[in-house]
């Protein structure tokens, strides 16, 4: 089926490559793509139809309609009419059930009427609604195209490239050549972006040519991606200059989606670029110039071409194709049958506006010539050659057979829509073309209107009787070309915070997970419980680097903590640490911590985990609106934590320090806050009691961290994790805001009513604790324990009387009280220390009775010992 | 009156620190090199106050918020900007760098225009200080917990434009 | 969202740098106001389609607040200032 050498072929005669094709080899030579191939070697069936499976063969060769999309090395939807031929490769027909000659959902088309109009499913399956998982089922294997791989990556790698560009020119035919190399002429920075295979390799002076590439779409900052098969451009231009031509529309007729019914410019491929006649007796319908010129090329290929009807000076009124299992017999032409293998057939061209559109061009519409022009573009941008309707034209696409039951006229391809669906949604009151597309699904499918939109717009004004200038287009939006999604993630990349001792707690086998932004430690054996009986009996050490840590420095560092927290720090004298909680306006706990006074202008603060962030993006904003004379810090990086707790923490951190008097009981109180060399380390040590423990946090410079954490082992501390220390704290019922809390949450419902210095003129957050406290009690946060050894989940419900009356926030089993305690939110009037309520687990219910204070060490003696 | 020795890696005993870096960069070609624990200082203030010594480099990132890479001890340093009346921190450990050379690796990993800096912004999706020095080479700080991915994406990039296994 | 955003010191920056704290809202002043005000503030917002002050960090740069004009139909920024504090006194 190869012609001899034609003068521009791009295809290496000398170069065979081989590959799959549905199981069976195939090949064709370096400079085809799988799809020109694959026509060479006379396959013309290259897919099956989005909803009626009707047979369907090349259309437009151009990488833009949705008739040769196929799965190329498990991936989906490759056009491969565009697709490079690579040797090796495996390609597999997609939407079909069986095979592409014969597809047994095919009967779809044959029984069609009353089970795929428009709006078919939206109508029919919403009843009985049971029924729908079942009817998704089904849909979900019928509608949609391809499937996606599981087990398959795709490309190995998906690669972002940032650039900027002086001039980037998209498209690369005549005018957008020519502006290239003129501003070229103007400096350096010039790039040009085609989407054929004609410019791969080209050599333009002072320009860079990316070739076969596409410019997906313009977004907002003149943001343009290019997709350059397997790196994604993320292009900023100072100037854009649009030169995407024009699009050759098809002609909309009973049978126009016939296999042999294509597009000028197809058949001009498939000849100029690959050698390939396309067919032996063809017609031609011309609109233009450009599609006169090809029946003279499929003549010189050898090819047949009874007919050629030049429809602006001939216009027929009457035309339909006629098939044989799908493929086209013969053209009807004013009820002339002739025959033929091929109808070449298009309304002309119409300027491809889209991208100019998306950046904010608006598109009117010119009568005299039946297509839309992109009018007044933004700042910035610049439309060259057939774009801006130059040379361009259109007939009316629309004709009929004039027969009563003639076969389908296409107006969308992609989505199977055809003229009687539109007239439909319309008869049924989609009385805009914004709504009428939402309904059809016109424009929607993977041509993104580029075949379509013309047609269902002149369609659309025909049937309701307005002009195409008041249809109107439908809004452009990018993506304008196809794209894998895996390009536009990008490469795999999810940085996670790590402490400098992580790879520590990684070679002693811990369990490690996300906790927010950080990799954590769960635990470093099967036995949580061992940890927290270690920390309780002898010593532990957890690795809390992840707290946040922020130092507020200044003149009037004590005026911005008083007003950011409820508490109250003036009276603080340097070397001590108090608890404080942030909320915010409306009253909500945001977070705690502990403040330090180091000296009389410098606090050191610490947050969750989670918090570091949030709350310094917070405090810096409040004094930004405030503006006093203080610095906000955030050195959560720059120092790693551990927290060493148990009741020989004194003494193993007495034998790591220069002189142990400084760490004597009185010399280093509770909640004092000291500057001591641990190790060789110098370390702000915090005695503080979140594990219920004595306990000492030591923060240090990070880079210090494995050094001082091998140390503490060394001293006999048993590391321990995040489940162990979430054990610990529930025991002292010590509350995690955000999983204890919500935004539902106050400080006096939580329990800390003696926190808040409402004496003090302002802080963020007094409003509304004033108001709460007149407000009547709705609920309040207090601690249980469970009458039976189970475990309630977290988020249980709390029954009261049969009926829901609070939830549990934390559960955990523990030693060393001896039973499950955990936390709830209940009615104010079940708080009374020992009243007994329910709680809902797997399906029965549990007693529970209310626990005041900390389970474990209630005076807090071992804490402060 | 603290010094806030403890924010100091150059105060630890010796050979009690180390790079963030090291396992990520263990065995990395040469056109990565890691930077981390060279001295440098936070400042805030009127940065305009701040006179950079022999061999050091001001990153000026607004009127009131800069770095200062210094060669020498940054704890030194910190007493010597603080007596000029702008605050002062040193941030040497909490900052991974990387040298990186080619300007086609850095538009892989950050959208910075590589002809305006330093300049801070995003660079392997995390927060970064980014420097330029002769020809195609380049400084890049980071958060030190995000150091060891930040240092995985730029072997990656690397890998991608196949100038490194 | 890709549009360029103008830090004061960093200039034009894709908007995905920066962190919106949203609209510029007036904290009642004074004596106690009554739960109405109180909830107007910590809640309701004017959410104009127009033109709108907002409070902005260049999160990944260098890190500070600003004020900026912009109009939310368009994301077209008017103007940019630097917070003008009020400490009491």
């Amino acid at each position: 089926m190869r012609l001899g050498p034609q003068p521009r072929e791009l295809i290496d005669r000398s170069q065979r490559v081989l590959f799959t094709f549905d199981g069976r080899a195939a090949g064709g030579y370096t400079g085809d793509t799988i799809g020109s191939a694959l026509y060479a070697s006379g396959q013309r069936v290259f897919s099956r139809s989005f909803k009626y499976h009707r047979p369907r063969g090349l259309l437009c060769c151009s990488g833009h309609c949705p008739n040769c999309l196929m799965t190329v090395d498990s991936v989906p939807n490759v056009r491969v009419c565009v697709e490079p031929i690579r040797a090796g490769a495996v390609v597999e027909p997609q939407n079909v059930w069986g095979s592409l000659d014969r597809d047994a959902l095919a009967v779809t088309d044959k029984i069609g009427g009353p089970f795929t109009p428009v709006g078919f499913y939206y109508r029919t399956m919403i009843r009985p609604r049971f029924m729908w998982p079942l009817y998704e089922k089904v849909l979900r294997n019928l509608a949609g195209l391809g499937k996606v791989d599981e087990r398959h990556h795709g490309h190995s790698r998906y690669d972002v490239e940032h650039r900027r560009a002086r001039v980037l020119v998209v498209g690369g035919g005549q005018s957008g050549r020519a502006a290239a190399l003129a501003a070229a002429t103007r400096g350096p920075g010039v790039v040009l972006v085609d989407e054929g295979m004609r410019l791969r390799g080209a050599e333009l002076e002072g320009v860079e040519v990316l070739a076969p590439a596409r410019a997906l779409g313009i977004w907002e900052g003149g943001l343009v991606p290019v997709d350059a098969g397997g790196v994604l451009y993320r292009f900023r231009a100072e100037r854009i200059v649009v030169a995407t031509g024009a699009l050759e529309q098809p002609l909309v007729f009973p049978g126009n989606d016939l296999v042999g019914v294509m597009l000028p410019d197809g058949v001009r491929r498939l000849i100029r670029d690959f050698a390939i006649r396309p067919a032996s007796r063809a017609v031609v319908l011309a609109s233009d110039d450009d599609a006169l010129e090809v029946a003279d090329e499929l003549r010189e290929a050898g090819v047949a071409v009874p007919r050629v009807v030049d429809l602006r000076t001939a216009p027929l009124g009457r035309i339909e194709a006629k098939g044989r299992r799908g493929r086209v017999s013969a053209a009807v032409l004013d009820g002339r049958a002739v025959e033929c293998d091929l109808v070449v057939a298009s309304a002309g061209r119409q300027p491809s506006y889209s991208l100019l559109a998306q950046a904010g061009a608006r598109v009117e519409y010119e009568p005299s010539r039946g297509i839309f022009v992109p009018a007044e573009l933004p700042a910035g941008f610049e439309a060259l050659g057939a774009v801006t309707g130059e040379g361009c034209a259109t007939v009316h696409p629309l004709r009929s057979s004039g027969a009563r039951n003639g076969d389908k006229s296409f107006v969308c391809v992609c989505e199977d829509v055809t003229t009687k669906d539109v007239d439909r949604a319309i008869a049924e009151g989609f009385d805009s073309i914004e709504l009428s597309k939402r309904y059809t699904t016109v424009t929607m499918g993977p041509c993104q209107g580029k075949l379509c939109q013309l047609a269902s717009i002149r369609l659309y004004a025909r049937t309701t009787g307005v002009s195409e200038a008041t249809v109107g287009t439908t809004t452009a939006r990018p993506p304008w070309a196809p794209v894998e999604l895996g390009l536009l993630a990008g490469p795999h990349h999810e940085p996670a915070r790590r402490s400098s001792i992580h790879f520590r707690h990684e070679e002693a086998g811990a369990t490690i997970q996300w906790a927010g932004p950080w990799k954590r430690p769960y635990a470093y054996g099967e036995h949580p419980e061992d940890e927290v009986r270690a920390v309780h009996e002898s010593l532990g050490v957890i690795d809390v680097s992840t707290l946040g840590k922020i130092l507020v420095e200044g003149p009037q560092a004590v005026e911005l903590l008083e007003r950011l927290y409820p508490n109250r720090f003036g009276d603080m004298k340097p070397g001590r640490i108090r608890y404080g909680v942030i909320t915010s306006d409306g009253g909500r706990i945001m977070d705690d911590g502990t403040i330090a006074r180091l000296a009389d202008d410098l606090f050191y603060v610490t947050t969750t985990s989670t918090g570091a962030d949030a709350v310094t993006a917070w405090f810096e904003w409040w004094n930004a609106v405030w503006g006093y004379d203080a610095e906000i810090v955030n050195v959560t990086g720059a120092l790693a934590a551990v927290n060493l707790a148990g009741p020989r923490a004194r003494e193993a951190l007495s034998r790591l320090v220069d002189d142990p008097d400084d760490v004597a009981g009185d010399a280093f109180r509770y909640l004092d806050a000291k500057e001591l060399d641990v190790a060789g380390v110098p370390c702000l040590a915090l005695r503080i009691g979140f594990v219920g423990e004595l306990g000492y946090e030591l923060h240090f410079a990070s880079p210090a961290g494995e050094h001082l954490w091998d140390r503490l082992v060394a001293e006999g501390a048993w590391p321990f994790g995040l489940e162990p220390q979430r054990v610990l704290r529930l025991e002292k019922a010590h509350i995690i805001v955000g999983q204890d809390t919500d935004s539902e949450s106050n400080l006096l419902s939580a329990g800390m009513s003696w926190l808040p210095k409402l004496e003090k003129d302002d802080f963020v957050g007094k409003l509304a604790v004033e108001h709460v406290a007149r407000r009547e009690e709705v609920e309040r946060l207090v601690g249980f324990t469970m009458e039976e050894d189970v475990v309630p989940a977290e988020g249980a419900q709390v029954v009261i009387e049969g009926r829901p009356g609070g939830r549990v926030t934390s559960a955990r089993r523990s030693e060393a009280v001896g039973a499950v305690i955990g936390l709830a939110w209940l009615p104010p009037e079940r708080c009374e220390d020992g009243t007994r309520f329910e709680i809902r687990v797997d399906r029965r219910t549990v007693g529970a009775r209310v626990r005041h204070g900390a389970f474990y060490d209630a005076s807090g003696a071992r804490m402060r010992a | 009156m603290t010094e806030l020795r403890f924010l100091s890696p150059s105060q630890c005993a010796e050979g009690s620190t180390a790079s963030p870096l090291r396992r990520a960069l263990d065995g990395a070609p040469e056109q990565v090199r890691d930077l981390s624990l060279q001295g440098v200082l936070e400042l805030r203030g009127d940065i305009a106050r701040v006179e950079a010594g022999e061999g050091e480099e001001l990153v000026r990132l607004s009127p009131r918020r800069g770095f200062l890479f210094t060669p020498g001890d940054p704890f030194e340093a910190v007493a010597r900007v603080r007596a000029a009346g702008v605050l002062a921190y040193d941030s040497t450990g909490a900052l991974a760098g990387l040298a990186l050379e080619g300007e086609q690796l850095m538009r892989r990993l950050t959208d910075l225009e590589l002809t305006k800096l330093p300049a801070a912004g995003p660079f392997a999706r995390v927060s970064a200080l980014v420097l330029r020095d002769e020809g195609e080479r380049f400084r890049v700080y980071v958060p030190q917990e995000l150091g060891h991915d930040v240092a995985l994406a730029v072997l990656d990039a690397l890998a991608g434009l196949e100038l490194a296994p | 969202m890709s549009f360029l955003l103008p830090c004061p010191h960093c200039g034009p920056r894709p908007v995905d740098e920066y962190a919106c704290f949203g609209e510029v809202t007036t904290r009642p002043a004074g004596e106690s106001p009554s739960l109405r005000d109180l909830t107007e503030y910590v809640y309701f917002r004017d959410n104009v389609a127009g033109v709108q002050r907002e409070w902005w960090q260049h999160r990944d740069g260098c890190g500070e607040w600003f004020l900026a004009e912009r109009d939310t139909r368009t994301n077209e920024v008017l103007s940019i200032s630097e917070p003008e504090p009020a400490p009491p006194v």
